[in-house]
C-alpha cells in the first residue's frame, strides 16, 4: 500500500464566533455589527496512519482532539487542506466514507432516543445494508464481549451512562468498519465498565482494525495504541512510539507516603540522594527518576526508617505529558510519522 | 429504510401517545375552521373570480393531503434548528445514507393521519360532485399531476426548514411564515394581484400544490394546460431541497461538546 490509510495534510479548521457582548443588548448590536473572531481550532495539521495502525490522540481540554475526528470523519468541512481516509475525501464523498468508518463520541450518543437498542441496531442494519447472516453473527459477538443482552430491549433515553457506551461501541462497528475513530470512549464510566472498553479495544486492534482513539485517561491507551499523536492549540506537537513516551514520562514518579509515626525528612532525603523529598513529616511526597530508584527500592528505603501506613504512586497524566513535550523531555522527532 | 424508520416512530408515538384518537379528532376540528370560511362566503356568492364551491373545495383539499403528507415525510425538518445548534447533525453525517433523508424521518407527525383522512375526503366528496370527463389517459395524467403536487408541497417545507443552516436560529419563525404563505393557494390563485400570483406559481410554487392541478383536472380557465408542468414543478423543488441541503452542510458547524 503507497497510500497510508487516512492521510491529512495541512488541515485547518477555523470557526467563525459570534462577537456577543454579553445580554440581550451584546445580541441586539451583534445584529448590526455583525462582528466575528477567528478561531483557530486545528491549525495545520499532517497525519499519516497506516492500515491496522492504533494512534492515541491527546491533548489538553480545547486541544483539537474532536474538531480533527470531525474532519477525518467528514462531519466538518476543512477550512483549508487536504483530507483522504481509503482514498475518499470525507466530507465530499460522505456516503463512501461512512461505510468505512465507525465513530464513537464518548459525550454524546448515536442510538435513537426514544427507540429500543434492538431497534436501532435493525434500522442500522438496513442502512449500511448488512446481510442477515453477517448481522446475526456481529450482533451476537457484540453482544457477548459488550454484554448487551440486558440492553436490546431498553429505550436509548433509559441507559446508564455505562450501559449507552456499550450501546454505543455495538453501534458503531455492526457494520465492521476497517477505521474505528473513539473519541474519548470511558468518559465518565466506573472502572468496572472502563475495563471492559479497554478488552474490547484491545481485541478490535489485534484483529486488525484501524483506530484513531481520543481520551484524557492515558490508562485508556496503555495496551491498545502503539503510536501516540500529542496536540496542542490546534497542532501536533510530538508524534512516536508510545513506548518512548511511557518511559520517558515514568522517569519522573511521585511516591505518596503516610508513615505510621512522623518521620524525619533529612535522613529520608540522605538514604534516596538524588530525590526531591516535600511535605510534611506526617505526609510527604518523593519524586524519583524511574531509572536510578525503582519503586521499591524506594518504598524500602523509607520502611527502613519508618513504618508506612498508606502510599500510593501517581500515574502520570495527558497534562504531565503535554508539559514534558514542552520542556523538551521527549526527543523524538516532532513531527515525523514512524515508518 | 425510511419506511422502517417511520414505522418505528409510529410504533414509539403510539406508546406515550394514548390520545391518538383525541389527536386526530382535534386535527379534523382545525381542518374544518377553513371549511367553515368557505363554507361561509359561498353562502353569500355562487361564485368566486368564476370557481365555485365544489372546485375551491378541490383545491382546498389538495392543499390539505399535501401538508398531512409534510407531516408525515418531513415533519423531522421542522427539527433541523435544533439539529443544526446542538450539534445533533454529526451522527446523521457518519451514516451512509442522506441527511436529507434523515432529517425528514427523524420524528412523525402525529397529525399526519388526521390531515390526510379530512382531505382524502374533501377530495373524494368534491370530484364526486364535479362534472369530469374521466378516460383511462385523464386518470393517469391526472394521478402523475396529483402526485407531483404532494411532491412540491414536502419538498417546500424542507427548503423553508433548511434555510435553519443559515439563519442559525433555534426555532423555525421564518420555515413557519413560509409555509403559512402555502394556505394562500388554498383559495383560487386568480384572486390574488399579478405580482404576488407570479411569486406563487415560480419562485415558490406553492400554486402547484393545489390550484394548477385542479384547474387542469376541472379544464377550467385559459391557462388550465399548466397543471401539466406540475411534475416539473416537482422536479425543481426537489431538486432546491437537495441543493439547499447540499450547501447547507458545508456551513454546518458542529457544537463543541
Ligand atoms: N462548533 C464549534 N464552534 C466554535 N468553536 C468550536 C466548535 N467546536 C470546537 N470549537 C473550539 O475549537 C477548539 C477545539 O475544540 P475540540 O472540541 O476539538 O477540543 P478537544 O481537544 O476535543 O477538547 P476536549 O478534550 O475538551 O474534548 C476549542 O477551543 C473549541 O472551543
Ligand atoms: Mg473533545
Amino acid at each position: 500500500m503507497d497510500e497510508p490509510l487516512i492521510r491529512a495534510r495541512a488541515l485547518t479548521k477555523t470557526f467563525r464566533r459570534p462577537d456577543k457582548g454579553p445580554g440581550l443588548a451584546g445580541s441586539a448590536r451583534h445584529l448590526i455589527t455583525r462582528k466575528y473572531t477567528e478561531h483557530h481550532a486545528i491549525d495545520g495539521i499532517d497525519l499519516d496512519v497506516a492500515a491496522g495502525e492504533a494512534v492515541a490522540y491527546v491533548g489538553r481540554n480545547g486541544a483539537g482532539k474532536s474538531t480533527t475526528v470531525k474532519l477525518l470523519t467528514g462531519i466538518l468541512v476543512p477550512s483549508s487542506g487536504e483530507v483522504r481516509v481509503a482514498g475518499v475525501v470525507p466530507h465530499q464523498d460522505r456516503i463512501a466514507n461512512a461505510r468505512n468508518i465507525g465513530v464513537v463520541f464518548g459525550q454524546r450518543t448515536q442510538l435513537w432516543w426514544d427507540l429500543p437498542v434492538r431497534e436501532t441496531f435493525t434500522l442500522l442494519r438496513d442502512m449500511y445494508r448488512i446481510p442477515p447472516e453477517r448481522y446475526r453473527a456481529t450482533l451476537a459477538r457484540l453482544t457477548e464481549v459488550l454484554d448487551l443482552g440486558p440492553l436490546l430491549p431498553v429505550t436509548g433515553r433509559k441507559l446508564s451512562l455505562g450501559q449507552r457506551m456499550r450501546a454505543d461501541l455495538a453501534a458503531a462497528l455492526l457494520h465492521e468498519p476497517p477505521i474505528v475513530y473513539l473519541d474519548e470512549p470511558t468518559i465518565g464510566l466506573d472502572i468496572e465498565v472502563k475495563d471492559r472498553v479497554r478488552e474490547f479495544l484491545r481485541d478490535l486492534v489485534a484483529n486488525g482494525t484501524t483506530v484513531l482513539l481520543t481520551t484524557h485517561d492515558l490508562g485508556d491507551i496503555e495496551d491498545v495504541c502503539r503510536r501516540i499523536v500529542i496536540v496542542d492549540g490546534g497542532r501536533i506537537i510530538h508524534d512516536g512510539p508510545l513506548a518512548a513516551v511511557r518511559d520517558e514520562l515514568a522517569r519522573e514518579r511521585s511516591m505518596h507516603v503516610q508513615p505510621a509515626v512522623p518521620v524525619d525528612l533529612a535522613a529520608i532525603r540522605a538514604a534516596l540522594p538524588g530525590t526531591e523529598v516535600s511535605g510534611e513529616p506526617g505526609e510527604f511526597s518523593i519524586r524519583f527518576d524511574r531509572f536510578a530508584y525503582s519503586a521499591g527500592q524506594v518504598a524500602a528505603a523509607v520502611m527502613g526508617l519508618a513504618e508506612i501506613r498508606d502510599f500510593r504512586i501517581d500515574e502520570p497524566g495527558i497534562e504531565d505529558v503535554v508539559r514534558r513535550v514542552y520542556e523538551g523531555g521527549l526527543v523524538e522527532s516532532p513531527t515525523g510519522a514512524p515508518a | 429504510m425510511y419506511r422502517r424508520s417511520l414505522g418505528a416512530h409510529v410504533r414509539a408515538s403510539l406508546e406515550y401517545e394514548a390520545d391518538f384518537w383525541i389527536l386526530v379528532f382535534g386535527v379534523g376540528l382545525s381542518q374544518c375552521v377553513g371549511l367553515v370560511f368557505i363554507g361561509a362566503v359561498f353562502a353569500k356568492v355562487p361564485h368566486i373570480n368564476g370557481w365555485g364551491l365544489w372546485e375551491v373545495v378541490l383545491m382546498y383539499s389538495m392543499m390539505t393531503i399535501g401538508q398531512g403528507c409534510s407531516e408525515l415525510f418531513a415533519e423531522g425538518s421542522w427539527d433541523l434548528p435544533m439539529l443544526v445548534n446542538r450539534g445533533e447533525l454529526d451522527r446523521m453525517l457518519v451514516r451512509p445514507y442522506p441527511v436529507i433523508l434523515q432529517v425528514c424521518s427523524f420524528r412523525l407527525g402525529m397529525n399526519a393521519f388526521g390531515t390526510l383522512a379530512v382531505g382524502t375526503v374533501l377530495l373524494v366528496t368534491a370530484l364526486a360532485r364535479l362534472h369530469v370527463h374521466w378516460t383511462p389517459a385523464r386518470a393517469a395524467i391526472a394521478l402523475l399531476v396529483f402526485a407531483s403536487a404532494l411532491v412540491v408541497k414536502v419538498s417546500l417545507t424542507v427548503i423553508a426548514n433548511a434555510s435553519a443552516f443559515w439563519l442559525r436560529g433555534t426555532i423555525s419563525t421564518f420555515a413557519a411564515g413560509a409555509d403559512q404563505l402555502g394556505d394562500l393557494t388554498r383559495y383560487p390563485l386568480t384572486i390574488y394581484g399579478v405580482g404576488l400570483r407570479a411569486f406563487l406559481s415560480t419562485a415558490v410554487p406553492f400554486a402547484f400544490v393545489g390550484f394548477f392541478p385542479a384547474a387542469w383536472v376541472l379544464g377550467h380557465g385559459q391557462s388550465a394546460w399548466v397543471g401539466l408542468l406540475t411534475p416539473l414543478a416537482a422536479a425543481y423543488c426537489v431538486t432546491v431541497a437537495v441543493l439547499a441541503f447540499r450547501f447547507g452542510l458545508r456551513r454546518y458547524d458542529s457544537a463543541g461538546n
